[in-house]
């Protein structure tokens, strides 16, 4: 059976967090912007998870399961605020959020 | 699991240490239970339970300034207890305290639910004193989105106007990637320092203690150089260092006042005790890579503030841009932590020169703001020192403070981080520093101009300028202190300013 090397996790886990922040910086959408920050959390979780079963620690394992609750709250505090803005703007593009300036 | 191990873990949960965040934590939910007990017409007793909380726990925490927990290290090496940490709870309570009062001015101009404000503050004043005791990254990290996520709800309040929810969602976008980018440096350097086949690797990874062990035995490691560049560019991005201050003007203006001063003050003394426990202590054997880093956020945060500042019209932007400056100063300090001790008394005189003056300054843009609270302009202050005279010399002191005019604290502020950075040799940085007070001086005095010599001209095509409010007994007394402890810290700093510069 063939498994995975920790280098291959690492690499994976970088690729995810670029296309997320590639993702945020790029993307008109704010759904989209949103969904790549959360790529971006996921990214670090699956690099800690491993580093965890590699080096033996079991901290990493557990740092997860805050990194979860944070996800959630985020996502719960997010969503809210996109949907209140998108009932007062009717748009959720990126370009068109540029009201505040001097 | 044998359980007597568990019961060694759990003797050292030491909860007496954490008290003053406890009784935060209750007060909070006790707001929650005064709205539902009180009839809707005396909710105003909420924030003054509010305030009368805060001011126990901040005798609480000044009775016992000396606790027996200092130097130790509690709940398995989580917390560590130290004078800077006791220094900054204070810090916390204090920009709690006016939070709490500017929103009571603030609030009562808008039609929204008014309990839930004072709930969040509480809630993120606590996580704020947490994350300044920090001694594990976990720590650090969930401490650090307690603060962001109340902040991302605290910036979008006033949920009925659309740029306060703009300032909202460009917040939230900014401050998750930083968080993303923050946590991702801290699993390089968990994964990193747990690797089994380096020289002093360790089961506790995460621990601030066990972490500096390992990176002064590997100084040079490729992974754990990455890993720290992320993490001091996430935090880098709280406190608003170029090139990461682009979130700065939007959410400040958007953002209602006392959130904006909540923000300025509060949110970016959290990114500081944490660069100042990261890149003083932790990473110090990668002297190598931090100086250079820190040296170049230090010179253009610096010049950027500055330089932006003085385009602007709107004075919540300004005093935003005016704030990254503020930034450069600070990092101008931690950048000379590692070579001379002095440094940190002084970075935390700056942060309680910078508390002092700028809620002066946001006292009395609560004071000024209409029910559109991000409309704000320069124009809006001509005539105040005829109208309001004493919101005036408020704000003559606040500005004169932050743009750091000799008697007054700004200017000791400004002195002793100077001093220390010159002791460290980092003269360039210093000439940088120079010139950004020199220019921002002319900002500053055109904001005291407009409030002093010039006239309201009341043309009719001109658009209206919102009604001031008047200022009520408890703010006025608190506004007067914040003036008045200004001038008197600049005189004589006293056992304080001895104290905070001896270690």
């Amino acid at each position: 059976m063939m498994t995975a090397s920790l280098n291959e996790y690492v690499i994976i886990s970088a690729l995810l967090f670029c296309i997320g922040f590639f993702g945020v910086l790029l993307r008109r959408n704010t759904l989209v912007v949103y969904m790549s920050l959360e790529l971006m959390l996921v990214a670090s979780t699956l690099a800690l998870v491993a580093f965890s079963r590699f080096n033996n620690t079991m901290d990493g394992n557990i740092f997860v399961f805050f990194i979860l609750t944070v996800a959630a709250a985020e996502v719960a505090v997010g969503l809210a605020i996109i949907v209140a803005l998108f009932r007062k703007r009717h748009t959720v593009q990126i370009d068109k959020l540029d009201s505040l300036k001097n | 699991m044998d359980i007597s191990v568990l019961q060694t873990l759990a003797s050292r949960n030491l909860w007496g240490a954490i008290t003053p965040e406890i009784m935060l934590g209750c007060l909070a939910l006790l707001l929650l239970v005064l709205e539902l007990l009180f009839p809707k017409q005396q909710h105003q007793a909420v924030p003054a339970a509010a305030l009368v909380g805060l001011l126990c726990v901040l005798s609480d925490v000044l009775v016992n300034f000396q606790s027996a927990y200092l130097g130790e290290e509690t709940f398995n090496g989580l917390l560590r207890h130290t004078p800077g940490g006791q220094i900054m709870r204070v810090f916390f309570l204090i920009a709690a305290i006016m939070v709490c009062l500017l929103a009571r001015v603030s609030l009562a101009k808008q039609r929204m639910p008014r309990v839930e404000f004072y709930h969040i503050v509480l809630v993120v004043t606590a996580a704020m004193m947490l994350l300044a005791q920090a001694n594990h990254l976990v720590m650090l990290f969930v401490a650090l989105e307690t603060v962001t996520i109340g902040l991302y709800i605290l910036v979008s309040y006033y949920r009925t106007s659309s740029l306060t929810l703009e300032a909202g969602f460009k917040y939230l976008v900014m401050g998750a990637l930083s968080s993303s980018i923050l946590l991702f440096g801290i699993v390089l350097l968990y994964g990193v320092a747990g690797n089994p086949s380096l020289p002093a690797h360790t089961a506790q990874s995460m621990h601030y203690g066990q972490l500096a062990a390992f990176l002064a035995a590997n100084p040079h490691n490729f992974l754990a150089s990455v890993g720290i560049v992320f993490v001091l560019a996430g935090v880098a991005f709280k406190i608003g260092a170029f090139p990461f201050q682009i979130w700065v003007p939007d959410v400040y203006q958007g953002a209602p006042t006392p959130v904006t001063a909540f923000l300025a003050v509060s949110s970016k003394a959290v990114g500081f005790t944490a660069l100042l426990a990261l890149a003083g202590t932790v990473f110090a054997s990668y002297a190598w890579l931090i100086a250079p880093v820190l040296t170049f956020f230090a010179a253009t945060t610096l010049l950027f503030g500055n330089l932006a500042a003085l385009t602007q019209h709107n004075v919540k932007r300004l005093i935003g841009l005016s704030g990254v400056s503020h930034a450069g100063f600070l990092i101008l300090g931690v950048a000379a932590v590692s070579r001379v001790p002095m440094a940190t008394g002084a970075i935390y005189f700056y942060l309680f020169a910078y508390l002092l003056a700028s809620f002066a300054v946001f006292g009395v843009m609560t004071h000024l703001a209409g029910p559109d609270d991000a409309d704000q302009e320069l124009d809006h202050y001509a005539g105040l020192s005829k109208d309001h005279p004493f919101l005036a010399l408020v704000l003559a002191i606040g500005l004169g403070s932050l743009a750091g005019i000799p008697p007054l604290v700004g200017f000791m502020g400004k002195l002793f981080i100077f001093i220390a950075a010159f002791q460290a040799g980092l003269y360039g940085l210093l000439a940088v520093a120079i010139l950004g007070v020199v220019i921002s001086i002319y900002y500053y005095f055109g904001w005291i101009k407009a409030a002093f010599f010039e006239t309201w001209a009341n043309s009719p095509d001109a658009p209206a300028r919102p009604a001031r409010t008047p200022v009520d007994f408890v703010t006025g007394l608190a506004l007067g202190a914040l003036a008045l402890s200004t001038v008197i810290l600049g005189f004589y700093q006293g056992p304080l300013g001895a104290w905070l510069t001896r270690r």
